[in-house]
């Protein structure tokens, strides 16, 4: 029987690069988790922020994400509501991703409709506007 | 599910159509056996890039992002194919300016404290 080539065997690069990335992650989540970005000296600024004064749509995502780790869904939201919608999405891509270089196999065979993706786009730009009016007070 | 080659409906269990006697079940279609197109659009990236990475730069990601996905939409997989790349492309610059500014500002913080302990002791 012909091998299919979803039932080829696990690039060692493949598996070695994974594997890096889930150390890398595992260790910026325990960092981040142990310390506030709010007030430990070491997180870098926003570029952005530091350049021009304005917030950008990642502002308070690593203060978001600490919140997070720690279980606040509350304040992370607050922090930065986009990151925290959008992680489901980018946990689920990011994962099928690696499965996808490790097996060949698609787990998700999802089609975006470019409806969809442009709306997500005006939503983005015009959440980093209004943030950086008064109707958003935190972050 | 309809019969594929004269699409009278079957039960979803018929294993032969109840019309043409076509076999529905089983044996794979002839198109099924070159894979569809896939043109990778770079979404996740870009959206990681914008909101992960502090840094606006992933913009332009998810406008070729999207430009990906309404070429392929229109038929136009050579068009995909050039908004894939450039997709791909956006999403490096944002991710490695990321990071280098973070290196740096890491690189920068931890001299200038042990500068600071320095002159302290």
């Amino acid at each position: 029987m012909k091998t299919l080539p979803s039932q080829k065997a696990w690039q060692p690069a493949c598996v070695l690069l994974v594997s890096m990335a889930v150390a890398l992650m595992a260790l910026a989540a325990g960092v981040l988790r142990a310390f506030d970005p709010a007030s430990a000296w070491f997180f870098p600024p926003c570029p952005f922020r530091a350049l021009t004064g304005f917030l950008c749509p990642g502002c308070g995502t690593l203060r978001g994400l600490h919140e997070l780790l720690r279980g606040h869904v509350a304040a992370a939201l607050r922090l930065n509501p986009l990151m925290v919608l959008s992680l489901p999405f980018i946990g689920c891509s990011s994962a099928s991703s690696a499965v996808e270089a490790l097996t060949g196999r698609r787990l998700l065979r999802v089609f975006v409709p470019p409806a969809c993706i442009w709306m997500l786009l005006a939503m983005i730009v015009l959440f980093w506007i209004l943030r950086n009016t008064p109707l958003f007070t935190t972050a | 599910m309809y019969c594929r080659s004269c699409g009278a409906p079957n039960d979803d269990n018929a294993w032969k159509c109840i019309k043409c006697g076509a076999v529905l079940q089983g044996a794979a279609p002839a198109v099924s056996t070159t894979p569809p197109i896939t043109i990778p659009n770079y979404l996740w990236q870009a959206i990681a890039c914008t909101v992960l990475c502090c840094w606006p730069l992933g913009i332009p990601a998810i406008v070729y992002a999207a430009q990906v996905n309404t070429k392929v939409g229109q038929g136009d997989i050579e068009g995909a194919r050039n908004s894939s790349q450039n997709a791909k492309m956006w999403c490096w610059i944002a991710f490695g300016s990321g990071l280098v500014v973070g290196v740096l500002y890491l690189a920068f913080v931890v001299i200038s404290a042990m500068l600071q302990q320095k002159r302290g002791s």
